[in-house]
C-alpha cells in the first residue's frame, strides 16, 4: 500500500476515494477537485448529450407536473384576486411593489437569513459529529441512530403542540431550569427573540437526523485505506476528522447547505403550528406569510408574488452556494 | 471512523454521544407521556378501532410504494445522467429541476388540482403519488447526483473498455455503488409521502381512499383537540416508518459490509 | 449476483403492478358519489333522494352524525357524507374543490373571517330564495335571524341558508374557586384587581386570555371600548371615526393596564386561547376568561368531560361549574355591558352540484326546520339562527344544574337580542389589524398611539368592497 502522501490521484483514483485536498503529516497533498465532468466529445449532439435520455425520466414528472403550477403562479401574480370569485384586476406589477414597501416581508427576510445560518451551522456539526461517532466502535450503535433519526420521522403538525407544552411559563424547561436553581418562570414564547430561538431548536431537532443520514452515507464512501494510512503517519482522531473526512464530504456539505437554504425559505409548519409568526411577527418567515396572506386574507395574488420572489431567492441561493462549493474545492487543489 | 483505543477515550465516546443525543429522545418521551394522558392506553384503542383503520394504513403505504418506485427509477438515472455523461448545459437542467422544490405547498394546491382533474385522477391515489413524487425528484436527484460524483469515473470507463453499453455501465457498475444514497433516498422519501397531509386532504374525497394522516382529524374539534388521541395517532403513524428505518439501517450496513467498493 | 438483482428487479414490477392495480380499484369511488339517483344531471336530480357530499369545519364528526341520523329521519333516501376538514386547512382546500366539477354539494360558509368566507365562495353557491319561500312561506325573512340574511345574501339572492349564530362579549368564571375564596364578580376595575389578587395569592391565576393568534383578544378589545362609550366600536369599525380617535386610545391603553395591574395573565402574547387557556380553565388553574355563547356547551356534563379527557387530565378532576358574567366595567362610567353577536355560519348548495335538489334540501333542514335547528341548538356550542327555537334545557344534563340552567337561559335570552355585530363587517385583514394592534401594545413593542395609527393605516389600505 502506497503511503497517502504521494500519488495522490493515483490512490483516489484506484481505492475510491472522493478526490480531495487532503493535509497529511502536515504536508498539503494536492488532488485534483471535484470528480472533473466528463471530457464533452468532439462530434454531433447526440454524442455531447448523451446524458439527456438519462435525465429525461426526471425531468418529464417534475417539470412536466410542476411547471404549469410555476407558470400559474407567475400568472396570477399580477392579478389582485381572492382565488375564487370569477372576478380578478390587473394590477402588473402591484404586488410586488407592494412586496418591496411591506416592512413584513423585510422583517421575513431577516428572519429566514438569521434561521438558515443557525439551523445549518448546527445541524452540520451534530450531523458530522454523530456520523463520525456512530461509523466508530461505540456500543448501541443502533440504537443511537434511530434516537437521533425518530424526530424527522414524526410530522411537525403533531410534534408542535407538545413543544408548545414544554416551552410553556409552566412547562418542562422551566421545570428542568427551576430544578437546576435558573430563573423558572420565562415565558419563552412570549419574547420576539426566544420565540425565534424557540423555533430554531425544535427545526434543528427535527432535521438534523437528516443530515446525520446523510453524512452517514457519504462516509461510507471514504476509503479506511486512507484513514490507516494516516493513522500510520501518527495523525489524532481531530486530525483525521478535520483533514480527511470533512473534507471527504464536502459534497454532501453542499447538498445539505442548498437544502436547508430552501427549506428555511419555506419554512411554515414549525413557526405556524407553535408562534404562528409571532409575537407581532418576530418569528414571521415567507413561508407563513404567504400562508397567511393566500389562505387567511384570501389575497391569492399577494400570496403568488411572494412565491415567485421566494423561488427566485432559492435559486439564486441555490447558485451562490454551489459556486462557493466549487471554488473552495478548486483552491485546495 | 475515530480510533478509540483506550478504555477512556471509549467512554468518553460513549458519554459524549448520549449526552448529545439526550435532547432529541425528551420531547419524544413528551410525546408519548401525553399519548397516554388521560384515558392512557384507552386512547390507543380508541385510535386502533376507527373503522378504515387498516384502509388508511393500506393507502398511505400504496402512496409511498408508489412515490419510492418512480422516484428511484427517476431519480438513479438523473443522477448517472448529470454525473458521468457529458450534457450540453447539465446545469441549467439542474437548476430547471432544483426550481420544482421551491414552491410552498399550498402555493400549489391550486393548479395542481387543475392538473389533476383535468388527467381524471380526483380521488384516486395516483392524484397523490404523481405530485409527490414530482416534489421529490430534485431533492434526490441533488442528493444522488452528489454520491454518484464520488464514483470514479474510472469504473464506468473500465467497463466501456470491457465492451459494455452505458446501460450495462450503470446496471452493472454504478447501480450497486449506490446502495448507501438509495437506502439515505428511500427512507426519507418514505417519511415526506407517508407524512403528507396537504395532498391527501384535497385529493382524496372518500373515506376509503383517505390515507392515515387524516386519522388526527378526526380528534381535531372546531375548537378544541382532543390532543390525547391525536398524539396516540402519531405514535401509530410513527411506528411503520421507524421500523421501516431500522430495516433500512440492515440493508445499507450489508451493502457497505459487502465491500462494494473494491 | 444475478439471482439477486433477478428478485429486486421482479420485487419492483410486483410492486409497480399492485400500485397500479390497487390505485385504479380506487377510481370508482369519485363516480357513486355524486351520481345520485336520477340520470339526467342538468335538472339537479331528485329533492328527496340521491347521495351528497358536506364539507364542512364544524360541527365535529359525532355532533355531525347525530344531524344526519336526524335528517335521515325525514329523509332515509339522501344518503350524506360529511367530510370535516380542520379549520386551518378550510379555506385552502375549498378552493380548488369548488373551482372544478367534483367539489361537494354543500359546503359551510362563514360570514366573514379566514374560515370560508362568505366574500370569497359566494360566487359558487347557489341561489336558495325560491325553495326558502317554498319551505317557510314568503314571509321566510322573518323566521330567519336577520343579521345572517342579510350577510349571506348577495343582490337580493340568498346564498347560503343560516345556520347558526354566535355572541361574545360575557365572560365565563369558574363558579367553584369563586365560592372557595369569597371572591364577588368584580362589576368594575378597582373589584377586578381585588378579587384577581385574592386569587393570585392562592396560587392561580386570573383573567387568562390568548393575545393575537386566535384573534379572542379583539372581543375583549370591544368590551372594553363599549365601557368607554358604547357603540364606539361600530363607528370606528365601520370608517365613521378614526381608530386613532383619544377614546380608542384608550381603550388600548386600558387594555394594557389590564396585564400592569395583574388582572390578566402574563406572557398572553405566547399563549394560544386554544388549547392553552381552554385547558387552563377547564381543570381549574384559571377562574376568569372571556369566551363566548359557544362555551355554554362546557356547562354540559358530555363536552366537558370530552374536553378534560382531550386536555390529559386524569379522570378524576372535579368537574368545574362554568357561570357566565358579564364584562365589567372597567371604564368606570356606568355603561352597561352587552353582547355582541354574529352570524357563526350557512349552508350553501353548490351551484355545479350534480344533486342540486338533494342538497337544497338538506342545506335548508339544516337551517330551516324546526328539527334541523333543534339538533344544533341542543348541542349548546351554536346558537339556532330560526325563531323560536331554543335548547330543551330540560333534557341537557349540565354540570349543576341548578345553578347554570338559569344563568344559560339568560344569556341565550340576551344573545337572541344582540344587534350589534361582534365582527362579520370587518373583513380579513382589517381584523388581523386590530388583532395585531393589541399583540404590539401587550408585548410591549408599540405604544397605544402608534398602534391605533397602524390600525388606521390598515383600514386605510384595504377598503371595504375592494
Amino acid at each position: 500500500m502506497t503511503r497517502a502522501a504521494t500519488g495522490g490521484s493515483a490512490l483516489a483514483a484506484g481505492a475510491g476515494l472522493p478526490p480531495s485536498g487532503v493535509t497529511v503529516g502536515g504536508a498539503e497533498v494536492g488532488l485534483s477537485a471535484e470528480t472533473p465532468a466528463p471530457p464533452r466529445p468532439a462530434g454531433p449532439w447526440y454524442r455531447q448529450m448523451a446524458g439527456l435520455p438519462w435525465i429525461l425520466p426526471a425531468l418529464v414528472v417534475s417539470v412536466g407536473v410542476l411547471y404549469y403550477c410555476i407558470g400559474y403562479t407567475g400568472f396570477i401574480s399580477t392579478l389582485k384576486w381572492d382565488g375564487a370569485s370569477p372576478q380578478a384586476d390587473r394590477v402588473g406589477a402591484g404586488n410586488y411593489v407592494r412586496m418591496v414597501n411591506d416592512p413584513i416581508f423585510w422583517r421575513a427576510l431577516q428572519h429566514t437569513a438569521v434561521f438558515f445560518l443557525v439551523t445549518f451551522a448546527v445541524q452540520v456539526l451534530l450531523g458530522m459529529t454523530f456520523a463520525v461517532i456512530l461509523h466508530s466502535q461505540v456500543r448501541l450503535r443502533v440504537l443511537y441512530k434511530v434516537l437521533v433519526f425518530v424526530p424527522v420521522v414524526i410530522a411537525p403538525a403533531t410534534t408542535a403542540p407538545v413543544f408548545r407544552q414544554v416551552y410553556a411559563p409552566d412547562g418542562q424547561l422551566n421545570a428542568v431550569l427551576g430544578f437546576l436553581g435558573l430563573p423558572d418562570t420565562n415565558a419563552w414564547l412570549a419574547n420576539g427573540t426566544t420565540a425565534m430561538l424557540v423555533v430554531m431548536t425544535v427545526q434543528i431537532w427535527q432535521s438534523t437526523g437528516i443530515n446525520f443520514v446523510l453524512y452517514y452515507a457519504a462516509m461510507s464512501q471514504i476509503d479506511t485505506e486512507i484513514l490507516e494510512a494516516a493513522r500510520l503517519d501518527g495523525a489524532s482522531n481531530l486530525r483525521v476528522v478535520g483533514s480527511i473526512i470533512w473534507p471527504g464530504v464536502r459534497g454532501t456539505t453542499l447538498a445539505i447547505a442548498i437544502l436547508t437554504a430552501i427549506g428555511s425559505l419555506k419554512t411554515f409548519d414549525i413557526p405556524f403550528l407553535i408562534t404562528t409568526g409571532g409575537p407581532s411577527y418576530s418569528t414571521e418567515f415567507l413561508g407563513t406569510q404567504i400562508y397567511r396572506v393566500s389562505v387567511a386574507l384570501s389575497q391569492v395574488g399577494y400570496g403568488a408574488a411572494l412565491s415567485i420572489v421566494l423561488l427566485v431567492l432559492a435559486l439564486l441561493m441555490a447558485v451562490a452556494l454551489n459556486l462557493a462549493g466549487k471554488e473552495r474545492g478548486a483552491s485546495r487543489a | 471512523m475515530l480510533e478509540l483505543r483506550s478504555r477512556r477515550s471509549r467512554l468518553l465516546v460513549q458519554l459524549l454521544v448520549t449526552l448529545l443525543v439526550a435532547p432529541f429522545v425528551f420531547p419524544l418521551v413528551a410525546m408519548v407521556q401525553g399519548s397516554l394522558a388521560g384515558a392512557g392506553w384507552g386512547n390507543y384503542r380508541t385510535v386502533l378501532s376507527l373503522d378504515l383503520l387498516p384502509r388508511f394504513f393500506l393507502n398511505s403505504a400504496l402512496i409511498a410504494a408508489g412515490v419510492i418506485v418512480i422516484v428511484l427509477a427517476c431519480t438513479l438515472t438523473a443522477a448517472f445522467g448529470f454525473s458521468k455523461l457529458p450534457l450540453r448545459g447539465r446545469e441549467v437542467f439542474f437548476w430547471l429541476l432544483l426550481a420544482c422544490l421551491t414552491l410552498p405547498e399550498v402555493v400549489l394546491l391550486a393548479p395542481l388540482f387543475a392538473t389533476v382533474t383535468a388527467a381524471g385522477a380526483y380521488n384516486t391515489l395516483w392524484a397523490v403519488i404523481i405530485p409527490v413524487a414530482a416534489l421529490q425528484i430534485p431533492f434526490a436527484v441533488l442528493l444522488a447526483r452528489n454520491f454518484v460524483d464520488g464514483i470514479p469515473t474510472e469504473l464506468v470507463e473500465a467497463a466501456r473498455v470491457d465492451g459494455a453499453s452505458t446501460w450495462r455501465a450503470f446496471v452493472h457498475v454504478v447501480a450497486p455503488l449506490t446502495k448507501p444514497i438509495v437506502a439515505a433516498v428511500v427512507v426519507l422519501v418514505f417519511i415526506s409521502s407517508w407524512n403528507g397531509y396537504l395532498f391527501p386532504l384535497l385529493f382524496l374525497q372518500t373515506p376509503e381512499q383517505q390515507t392515515i394522516t387524516l386519522v388526527p382529524q378526526f380528534f381535531v374539534g372546531r375548537y378544541n383537540n382532543d390532543q390525547t388521541k391525536v398524539l396516540a395517532a402519531a405514535v401509530v403513524t410513527a411506528l411503520p416508518v421507524i421500523i421501516a428505518y431500522v430495516c433500512f439501517q440492515r440493508f445499507f450496513e450489508r451493502g457497505l459490509a459487502a465491500g462494494a467498493l473494491k | 449476483m444475478l439471482r439477486r438483482r433477478a428478485r429486486i428487479a421482479q420485487g419492483i414490477a410486483l410492486a409497480i403492478t399492485s400500485v397500479v392495480a390497487l390505485a385504479g380499484c380506487g377510481a370508482p369511488g369519485s363516480g357513486s358519489d355524486t351520481g345520485g339517483g336520477t340520470t339526467t344531471a342538468t335538472d339537479g336530480g331528485s329533492a328527496t333522494s340521491g347521495s351528497i357530499q358536506w364539507w364542512s369545519w364544524t360541527p365535529d364528526n359525532d355532533l355531525a352524525e347525530r344531524e344526519i341520523a336526524a335528517f335521515n329521519q325525514q329523509y332515509p333516501d339522501i344518503k350524506v357524507t360529511y367530510k370535516k376538514v380542520p379549520n386551518a386547512d378550510y379555506t385552502a382546500v375549498l378552493r380548488p374543490a369548488l373551482a372544478s366539477d367534483s367539489g361537494p354539494d354543500v359546503f359551510t360558509m362563514a360570514a366573514a373571517g379566514t374560515v370560508g368566507p362568505f366574500d370569497v365562495f359566494s360566487s359558487y353557491a347557489a341561489d336558495l330564495t325560491p325553495k326558502v319561500s317554498e319551505l317557510l312561506g314568503a314571509d321566510w325573512k322573518s323566521k330567519v335571524y336577520g343579521a345572517g340574511v342579510t350577510s349571506f345574501s348577495k343582490d337580493d339572492q340568498l346564498k347560503a341558508m343560516p345556520w347558526a349564530k354566535v355572541a361574545a362579549g360575557n365572560m365565563w368564571i369558574n363558579r367553584g374557586l369563586f365560592d372557595k375564596y369569597d371572591v364577588k364578580v368584580p362589576t368594575n376595575l378597582a373589584e377586578w384587581r381585588q378579587a384577581c389578587d385574592t386569587f393570585r395569592s392562592n396560587g392561580l391565576g386570573c383573567f387568562k386570555e390568548g393575545i393575537g393568534a386566535s384573534g379572542f383578544d379583539v372581543d375583549t378589545f370591544h368590551s372594553i371600548v363599549n365601557s368607554i362609550e358604547p357603540g364606539l366600536y361600530q363607528q370606528a369599525a365601520t370608517d365613521k371615526i378614526k381608530w386613532t380617535d383619544p377614546r380608542l386610545v384608550q381603550a388600548w391603553s386600558t387594555f394594557a393596564q389590564l396585564q400592569s395591574d395583574k388582572i390578566l395573565d402574563a406572557g398572553g402574547v405566547g399563549v394560544q386561547q386554544y388549547p392553552d387557556v381552554n385547558n387552563a380553565f377547564l381543570s381549574g388553574k384559571v377562574p376568569m376568561v372571556q369566551m363566548g355563547s359557544w362555551y355554554s356547551q362546557y356547562a354540559t356534563v358530555n363536552s366537558l368531560t370530552a374536553a378534560l379527557q382531550g386536555a390529559g387530565v386524569p379522570a378524576d378532576t372535579p368537574k368545574v361549574t362554568i357561570a357566565p358574567v358579564a364584562f365589567p366595567d372597567v371604564a368606570g362610567k356606568g355603561n352597561p355591558s352587552t353582547l355582541f353577536a354574529d352570524p357563526d355560519a350557512a349552508q350553501a348548495v353548490n351551484a355545479k352540484s350534480k344533486s342540486l335538489n338533494a342538497a337544497t334540501t338538506f342545506a335548508l333542514w339544516l337551517g330551516g326546520t324546526t328539527q334541523g335547528q333543534q339538533t344544533v341548538a341542543n348541542n349548546v356550542d351554536s346558537l339556532p339562527t330560526l325563531a323560536g327555537v331554543a335548547p330543551a334545557w330540560s333534557d341537557i344534563a349540565l354540570v349543576d344544574q341548578q345553578v347554570q340552567e338559569p344563568l344559560l337561559k339568560d344569556l341565550y335570552a340576551k344573545a337572541a337580542d344582540a344587534t350589534e355585530p361582534r365582527s362579520n363587517n370587518l373583513p380579513a385583514a382589517r381584523f388581523q389589524a386590530i388583532s395585531d394592534a393589541n399583540q404590539a401594545v401587550l408585548g410591549g413593542s408599540k405604544t397605544p398611539e402608534e398602534a391605533a395609527a397602524d390600525v388606521q393605516s390598515a383600514f386605510d389600505a384595504n377598503p371595504v368592497g375592494s
